[in-house]
């Protein structure tokens, strides 16, 4: 089946309709790759977000084309270049999109593609591109797109088709992108390639790829820096045949040859990802158990091998659900251009309450372990959206959150909930496809419409706010503020309520915490039951450590 | 002046400095085909000399940073891109450079560049 669509795209003449469907392989290809471009990003400013831009770049790009109809191939790279503009976001992707921009005059009106013209292409991209800037920083994506203008040009001349200067075009990109440490300091520092570069090169590599039918929703046979090669994503979801994680550092007797390196270990396992650093290579791959020792008896044949780790990646998951309690949370998902909201959370019972209400991401964190400001962002840097609002839901967070807004080219809103409360409350009034300063600002109001109210335990003696505290005691913050000690846990609830005018309310939400015993819970519901007759008590599992109840009042 | 104080004395960073490694990131900055003075008057008096810090404006008073940065930027591309790049580099080597947090940076569009290629 395949042999037969390379015939079809490269038998075509290429048009229109055919830019269109080398843009979508393009942007596919970068998409699988977006997480390899993020890792390398250092230059100019080292926010790991290179990937996401370019992606959402060339996203904003197919959205303007995917409805067209047009087959006049110059007016659709017109449009591809208008998407571009439109959508440009960070350094690489206005500068992405300059190249389009470039290329879609040297293209414009002409019906085909051909060799020459597009050579022409990649000129008036490279002109284009480096007309952007006072001074041009080589070593980037614009040395990128010079060496490869370069690339075209000598190619065209015996080109029998526009996929043989592509072809030529990818080469010289994957090149000159190895080159680019060599020519900024910075990256050579890092031990990176350059990311725009690289995105760049996944953009033309996707295309060829689809002109020779070679698959574009798995990263195969790429190489990363050593540095760039995190295995986190192996504790998500272990599908059979993937009992053990095993990765091997070896040192190759003769240079590697790649394309069998891969096959081969293709027969033995999955996941695989192999990264490369001064000449020691690391391999990853997930293995059934009777194939565990496969792939170290084949990397022997091939050189020195270094260090091995085995991990059992059935008992880790085993692990990781026990931890969890009944097993993962399903998040809201989220469409580009929607607004996605990211809450810190205590404890895995109130992470699914945020969960239900809508949050795309959570955060673990609370009072006595608060997420840092990375932790945040990494939270939200890759979902597909570029608005996003942050419930920090406690107010040592508070800050952390507005400086994880100050660091990324997303749109990024805090809407500074100081409890668990009124983080929920807030979420009520999330309508995500609605206008983002007026979401963020309906959120914003709706934190002063609940009474949060926290149960915990004294550690240390104390006197705040005329309110005299022994260690040991029970002790019950309204609204955040210190109001009674007690010497129970209902007594101290009571209190609560009472100070809180439970009375004039409707509803009274009351999340208990891990160190609460069930029995304890249903004593003390029982008893608040009593006292407000009026008012519908409900009491959930909030998991949070250290607090006894975390308690909203509306 | 921008200070900070340690075991053997004081070190004291004048605006100007500052100026110039923002000046040099603004102009590394995708976009950015040139700086441009808050005023003419300014403008022509700096025209004069070769100065490293033209189009830039460093604050300080006494707790923070504040930098305010006159771009022209090239015809065609997303001006709200580039601005925000234009910040996040600057904040970014100011900040790295200095060891201090910068409390705003306010991007200035003063104009477009428009450069035809046909």
């Amino acid at each position: 089946m395949k042999p037969q669509r390379v015939k079809t795209i490269r038998q075509l003449p290429i048009d229109g309709q055919a830019l269109k469907r080398l843009i979508e392989a393009g942007l596919t290809w970068l998409r699988t790759n977006q997480q390899t471009v993020n890792s390398l990003n250092v230059f100019p400013v080292p926010d790991g977000d290179t990937g996401t831009n370019m992606v959402l770049t060339m996203q904003a790009a197919m959205d303007e084309i995917s409805n067209s109809h047009e087959t006049n191939f110059g007016k659709m790279a017109h449009s591809v270049a208008h998407g571009a503009l439109m959508g440009a976001r960070g350094n690489s992707g206005v500068i992405l999109s300059q190249l389009w921009r470039g290329f879609a005059r040297a293209v414009d009106h002409q019906e085909i593609l051909d060799s020459a013209l597009l050579a022409h292409g990649f000129a008036l991209a490279r002109d284009t591109a480096y007309k952007g800037v006072v001074r041009p920083v080589e070593g980037t994506i614009l040395t990128v797109s010079k060496d490869i203008a370069a690339a075209a040009e000598k190619a065209e001349k015996y080109a029998i088709d526009p996929f043989d200067v592509l072809d030529e075009v990818v080469k010289e990109a994957d090149l000159s992108v190895q080159r680019t440490p060599d020519l900024l300091a910075v990256l050579k520092e890092a031990g990176v390639v350059d990311a725009g570069g690289k995105g760049l090169f996944y953009i033309l590599d996707g295309m060829l790829r689809f002109a020779n039918g070679l698959p574009l929703d798995t990263a195969l046979t790429t190489v990363q820096p050593l540095a760039a090669m995190t295995f986190e994503n192996s504790l998500e979801a272990i599908e059979p045949g993937q009992d053990f994680e095993v990765v091997v550092d070896f040192q190759p007797a003769n240079s590697l040859d790649l394309e069998s390196f891969y096959s081969q270990l293709q027969e033995m396992g999955t996941s695989i990802q192999v990264g490369e650093g001064e000449g020691i290579y690391r391999m990853h791959i997930h293995v059934p158990t009777e194939k565990l020792y496969e792939p170290i008896n084949y990397t022997r044949s091939l050189g020195t091998i270094t260090k091995v780790s085995i991990e059992n990646l059935i008992a880790q998951m085993e692990a990781l659900g026990a931890s969890k309690g009944s097993g993962g949370l399903t998040l809201a998902p989220v469409e580009p251009g929607q607004i996605a909201v990211v809450a810190v959370s205590p404890g895995s019972g109130i992470s699914r309450v945020f969960a239900s209400l809508g949050v795309a991401a959570i955060v673990e964190g609370g009072q006595t372990m608060n997420p840092s400001t990375q932790e945040i962002i990494n939270a939200f840097e890759n979902l597909p959206t570029d608005q996003v609002i942050i419930l920090p839901n406690n107010k040592n967070i508070i800050l952390a959150a507005q400086a994880a807004a100050g660091l990324t080219v997303k749109k990024v809103a805090v809407v500074p909930s100081r409890t668990i409360p009124q983080g929920l409350a807030a979420m009520m009034r999330l309508a995500p496809d609605n206008e983002f300063d007026e979401v963020v600002q309906e959120m914003t109001e709706a934190l002063d419409s609940v009474e949060s109210g926290e149960i915990t335990t004294a550690t240390r003696s104390v006197e705040i706010d005329g309110v005299a505290v022994q260690e040991g005691q029970t002790i019950a913050l309204h609204n955040g503020q210190l109001v009674l000690a007690a010497n129970s846990v209902e007594e101290a609830c009571l209190g609560l309520l009472e100070k809180a005018h439970a009375d004039h309310f409707e509803l009274v939400t009351m999340f208990y915490g891990t160190d609460m015993p069930k029995t304890e819970v249903n004593r003390i519901a029982d008893i608040v039951r009593d006292a407000y007759p009026e008012q519908e008590v409900e009491i959930q599992e909030g998991g949070q450590p250290h607090y006894q109840f975390i308690i909203a009042i509306e | 002046m921008t200070g900070e104080t340690n075991p053997l004395g004081s070190i004291h960073v004048a605006p100007r400095a500052i100026a110039t490694i923002a000046y040099h990131a603004a102009r590394e900055s995708y976009g950015v085909v040139g700086l441009a003075h808050k005023n003419l008057m300014n403008g022509l008096a700096q025209a004069l000399v070769k100065d490293p810090t033209h189009g830039v404006e460093v604050h300080y008073d006494g707790a923070q940073i504040n930098i305010d940065v006159y771009v022209i930027i090239e015809y065609g591309t997303r001006i709200t891109s580039v601005a925000s790049s234009v910040s996040n580099t600057v904040r970014y080597h100011v900040e790295k450079a200095l060891g201090l947090p910068v409390n705003e940076v306010n991007v200035h569009v003063r104009g477009l560049r428009v450069s035809e290629l046909d």
